[in-house]
């Protein structure tokens, strides 16, 4: 590796002028890059690791953006200051990038074949037949099967993991210096992003590429990266070799960051699950099936997509399960058909010595007061017109668990249980930051006392020092109210820090389960094995 | 995609049958016959025109040898002009309203087009207000409004333009079709700037800047096509607005077209016209709007695909 | 809606800002939609008063006077037979506001009916009723009014319920797309899951979530509807003489605005400019309860 330099920025200051005033994206920052290296830039949202990035190629929108101050040199050009024609040739051919949502970055209108071959076109002169040989070429170097007959193919016709092999294709095509790649796994699958990862790691090896690797996840940093900044609000809070930073981090930010990835196991528990008697809940060969209609006039159901096979599966009180599978593989159906908001077709469901599936009306309705639902989006799960104090109250009131003169302290009592101040009581949803609202929604489904929680991916669209807090939280409210609980993930650390039991799932059917610890020394299953091998290692 | 518009095709007949019906109810419920004249006509007359048109037939059987008949294509006879049948005034009315509408169309497509994508490029600038302003004009602006000032302004004070008629005189079609076309001019050039930005906003936009291509090759290749999604949308409604407003203006500038025709027979209660002309309309829009939905999934290659792939 | 003002300790609590109370605060920053509102409310008022302050009786002619430009009697002229154009258009404003008014609300109602039972039951039902809308939106509605009120007379009951008739198409829909939305949103699971009943979902967490939107369509209904009035009454075929709205003014203005611009001049003023406040007004709530505007 030669030690040539390829970029340096310097006091970088980026601005953003919004209706409220301005912020600050990124505050004096300064880094230099060689050649052939791999630099990981982390943080957390709104750290500015991406407009940073995005600046140098001046794909920020200007306004409301503003770059403010400094300098970025590559090979002695700033690239801060050069007019759009000049930085047109820089774009693909000089400094590429790669983006987060594969689903949304590549045009739905245009064949795959025009994508790729307007680069070659464009930058290097090819005519149409050529630029589609060496297209064909690129999408084999990814690992597209039958490129030749693919190439032709329209981006809806491609899984999320094809499509991010169809970006990277088309961001080396014209074979650039540097790679810009801006959370290229984390729309993904994790066994998925697993693939991807090193695709990238083969193709930077190969073509000694140099890459800029954004990302909030330490794990895939630690995996991709030689050096590493991390920033935090803007601002590069430390910097180093990848080895030395994550084995003595100096600033308190990078320990935070570093303590909130999960390698520990479930402490043990002081209550002990007692599994003799018979489960809380009892799902017995469950089906549950998505109707497809079709006629032109008057619908008919033509036929059932499957959503959960032949499912069973017990939880005793006091346990937390884990429920373990990719998108798809129907683990959100099986929560939810469970507590009634969708229904089966076959198979029984067994509550607290009730069967559930047939219930209806009042009966269902007393039923549910039992078991609550945590969910995935903080953002659409609290209705934006109620204040919290509606929020909370609204379930203790309506199932008569308060009055009116008890109401205000039980929902104190429920907001200090959340670790949220008592004096945001009067205030609406959108008033509180991503990791606050998540801990409304717990509060909103502990306010029952409920026998049974189900969590839906409640940390996955939480920032990762957020969820560390929020999984602190769920961890410690389990312990204290001796909660039973259905713990959705796809992901195996966070449900290793919580769960006694783990069940994984895979296209509706289920494929392993085992306690916790034991699972995860011993996976029998192919599919849990890739699992556990996606866990990033630091 | 054949199939899709068999269907298509196939679900308009019961809309166009209710059509007639609804219309046939309505009329025969009127108060008041076509031969109701200022001067008094003797009672054999009236019995002699009612067995001619079949007047004294019951309602049911009335409808049934129209439909039929209809069926066929043929429209039958205009109460009115008893010399005339309801065909032959369509056909002398249809070519001006339909020339009409087609160049205020185009005149609405271009200007409309042309405002609202250099808007939509140039937003918060003065290439964005000034175009959006006069927008918000068109809009509020009624046809019976802007016909007459224009007329006003144009053939009466400057003496530049004809003020009646269509086909006459050099020029005499310019001011009819900016007076209809205008408020679709307007509308297309709001609805093309709100689904330019809605394109320009999307992720695959920052990729095709991100691969170094020029801003024409990024509006007209990556942007164009998903942007004007909702102008062809809008197609069908407002092909449905000219129509109707084609009687507006060809009331305002004498134009003997369809809308002129309708009106009078509307108010002559000239049952076969107002009925022929009442379907041959739903005719047209529902065509129209057909026309649009095909384009709609012609443009889309997912929806195209499945329609594809259902056959 | 909220039940805070039962309990006293709570009042003494900071209180947060609702997103109505958001909205409103933007759209009062919208100097162009605010202009709409205040020309709109003046409008409204002057219509109301119109029979205690109008200077003359909409019928009083003067045949001697006959036509003449505005002056200090007259301020806004008078027409071929004297009568005085400001009360003409006075009156005209009580007709067209009503008939604005009155058939919106006929099509709110059918259509905020039509669009709630449609997403709330879904299904079949949905699949059909939404069938029948599609099916109306291609018939030649303008067209079918004339008929209506060439066959019935053009009474004004009348053209509210036919113009009602045909503006609900749309409010249906809207209402239908965002009851299904929410249905899915998962604070309406959570409500669901939580055991409340039927009636407590809709009216706590879906309507107040469907209401932004119902309104801004509302606001852009009224136009509209003052519009296809203006366009009958033009055409001859909406209110009949000697009541007069907008549009029959301007459609006798057109007959001599030759000689008498004015008698088209301000009536065409005074239509165009309300729908202006409407539209303005109608954007201006729009932006302000765009909920991708309040999300940052």
């Amino acid at each position: 590796m030669s030690s040539e330099t390829l970029l340096s920025v310097e006091n970088l200051r980026v601005v953003f002028n919004t209706r409220n005033g301005q912020t600050v994206a990124v505050e004096n920052l300064n880094f230099s890059l060689n050649k052939g290296e791999v630099l990981g830039i982390v943080g957390e949202s709104g750290s500015g690791k991406s407009v940073a990035c995005y600046s140098l190629l001046g794909l920020i929108p200007m306004p409301p953006g503003k770059i403010e101050s400094g300098r970025a040199l590559f090979h002695g050009q700033d690239l801060l200051t050069l007019p759009e024609a000049e930085m047109r040739n820089i774009r693909a051919s000089k400094i590429a990038m790669i983006f987060q949502d594969p689903m949304t970055c590549l045009n739905p209108y245009l064949r795959i074949v025009d994508q790729l071959t307007e680069v070659l076109i464009v930058h290097n002169g090819l005519n149409k037949q050529q630029a589609r040989l060496k297209a064909i070429d690129a999408l084999v170097e990814v690992g597209i099967h039958n490129a030749a007959e693919r190439i032709d193919q329209y981006p809806h016709q491609f899984s999320g993991g094809m499509r991010q092999r169809v970006m990277i294709a088309m961001a080396l095509l014209a074979e650039p210096e540097l790679l810009i790649a801006d959370e290229p796994t984390t729309a993904l699958d994790v066994t998925v992003q697993a693939q991807i990862l090193s695709l990238i790691k083969d193709l930077q090896k190969k073509r000694q590429l140099t890459v800029i690797f954004i990302t909030h996840d330490l794990g895939v940093a630690a995996e991709m990266a030689d050096h590493v900044l991390v920033m935090e609000k803007g601002r590069l809070v430390e910097e180093g070799d990848t080895q030395h930073i994550f084995k003595n981090p100096t600033q308190p930010y990078t320990k935070k960051l570093l303590n909130a990835v999960l390698t520990t196991a479930k402490p043990a528990t002081e209550h002990t699950v007692n599994r003799s008697g018979s489960p809380l809940l009892e799902v017995k060969k469950l089906h549950v099936g998505f109707p497809q209609y079709s006629g032109a006039l008057f619908r008919r159901i033509k036929n059932l997509v499957k959503g959960v096979t032949d499912v069973s599966i017990n939880l005793y009180e006091g346990e937390v399960l884990g429920l373990v599978g990719e998108s798809g593989s129907g683990k959100s159906t099986l929560g939810r058909s469970i507590i009634r908001l969708i229904d089966s077709q076959e198979g029984s469901i067994v509550f607290n010595g009730k069967e559930l599936s047939g219930l209806n009306g009042d009966n269902l309705k007393n039923a549910r007061r039992d078991f609550q639902m945590i969910f995935q989006d903080p953002y659409a799960s609290l209705n934006p017109r109620m204040t919290v104090f509606d929020t909370l109250a609204e379930p203790l009131l309506v199932h008569g668990l308060a009055n009116k003169t008890t109401v205000l302290e039980q929902v104190n009592q429920l907001m200090d249980d959340v670790g949220l101040d008592r004096r945001f009581i009067r205030k609406y949803p959108h008033e509180f930051s991503g990791g606050q609202r998540q801990r409304i929604a717990i509060a909103r489904a502990i306010a029952l006392k409920p026998k049974l929680i189900i969590a839906d991916e409640p940390v996955s669209a939480l920032d990762v020092t957020i969820r560390a807090q929020i999984l602190a939280l769920l961890l410690k409210l389990t312990e204290k109210h001796k909660l039973t609980m259905l713990f959705i993930s796809h992901d195996m650390s966070v449900v290793r820090y919580l769960c006694d039991r783990v069940v994984v799932m895979q296209k509706g059917e289920l494929v392993e389960e085992g306690a916790t610890e034991e699972l995860f020394a011993a996976p029998k299953q192919p599919y849990t094995q890739q699992l556990l091998a996606a866990i990033p290692k630091l | 995609m054949f199939m899709f518009i068999v269907r298509r095709v196939l679900q308009a007949i019961p809309v166009l049958f209710m059509v007639a019906l609804v219309t046939f109810i309505m009329i025969r419920s009127a108060p008041g016959g076509p031969f109701d004249e200022d001067r008094a006509v003797p009672p054999e007359v009236i019995k002699n025109l009612n067995e001619r048109y079949h007047l004294d037939d019951p309602l049911w059987k009335q409808f049934l040898d129209y439909i039929s008949k209809v069926v066929q294509g043929d429209l039958g006879p205009s109460f009115k002009y008893p010399s005339h049948t309801v065909n032959d005034l369509i056909a002398a009315g249809l070519p001006a309203t339909l020339e009409l509408s087609f160049y205020a169309l185009v005149f609405a497509l271009v200007t409309g087009l042309t405002a609202g994508i250099i808007a939509s490029l140039k937003t918060n600038s003065m290439q964005d207000y000034i175009p959006m302003s006069a927008a918000m004009i068109g809009i509020c602006m009624p046809t019976f409004v802007l016909g007459p000032i224009l007329l006003l302004i144009f053939g009466v004070w400057l003496g530049w333009l004809p003020v009646a008629g269509w086909g006459q005189i050099p020029g005499d079609k310019i001011l009819p079709s900016i007076t209809l076309g205008s408020v679709y001019a307007a509308y297309i050039a709001r609805i093309s700037r709100g689904g330019m930005l809605d394109i320009l906003s999307q992720d695959y936009i920052r990729t095709a800047r991100a691969k170094g291509l020029s801003t024409t090759r990024i509006v007209f290749v990556h942007a164009l096509r998903g942007g004007i999604t909702p102008v062809i949308s809008f197609l069908g409604p407002a092909i449905a607005g000219l129509l109707a407003g084609s009687f507006v203006v060809e009331t305002i500038f004498q134009i003997p077209g369809l809308g002129r025709f309708y009106v009078t027979a509307a108010f002559n209660r000239d049952y076969t016209m107002i009925l022929g002309c009442t379907i041959f309309f739903a005719f047209l829009i529902i065509l129209f709007n057909l026309l649009a939905d095909v384009m709609l999934v012609w443009l889309n290659p997912k929806l195209r695909q499945e329609l594809e792939a259902r056959g | 809606m909220s039940e805070v003002t039962h309990i006293p300790e709570l009042a003494n609590l900071e209180k947060g800002r609702s997103l109505t109370q958001d909205a409103l605060a933007r759209l009062r920053k919208n100097r162009m939609a605010m202009l709409g509102l205040y020309f709109l409310i003046g409008l409204i008022v002057i219509a109301l008063l119109t029979p205690w302050i109008a200077p003359y009786s909409y019928e009083e002619q003067n045949l001697e006077l006959g036509a003449s430009p505005p002056s200090a009697q007259h301020w806004l002229g008078t027409d071929i037979l004297g009568r005085d154009q400001l009360t003409r258009i006075m009156y005209g404003s009580r007709i067209s506001l009503a008939v604005g008014f009155i058939a919106t609300a006929v099509a709110l109602t059918i259509g905020v009916l039509w669009g709630a039972i449609a997403g709330f039951v879904g299904g079949r039902v949905d699949a059909l009723m939404m069938r029948i809308v599609d099916a109306l939106y291609a018939l030649p509605f303008t067209i079918f009014i004339i008929l209506l009120t060439v066959v019935f007379g053009s009474s004004l009951l009348l053209l509210f319920l036919a113009i009602g008739a045909v503006e609900w198409l749309t409010m249906a829909r809207i209402v239908r797309g965002q009851v299904l939305a929410i249905k899915k949103q998962e604070y309406v699971e959570a409500a669901i899951s939580m055991g409340l009943s039927p009636w407590r979902i809709i009216s706590r967490h879906l309507i107040p979530n469907v209401l932004g939107p119902v309104i801004v369509y509302t606001t852009l209904t009224i136009p509209s509807v003052i519009l296809l009035e203006s366009f009958l009454s033009f055409l001859g075929l909406g209110i009949q003489p000697p009541a007069s709205s907008w549009g029959s003014l301007i459609s006798s203005g057109v007959e001599v605005m030759e000689e008498y611009v004015w008698l088209l001049f301000f009536p065409g003023v005074v239509l165009t400019l309300t729908l202006f406040s409407l539209n303005f007004l109608g954007d201006g709530l729009r932006d302000a309860l765009d909920p991708r505007a309040s999300k940052d």
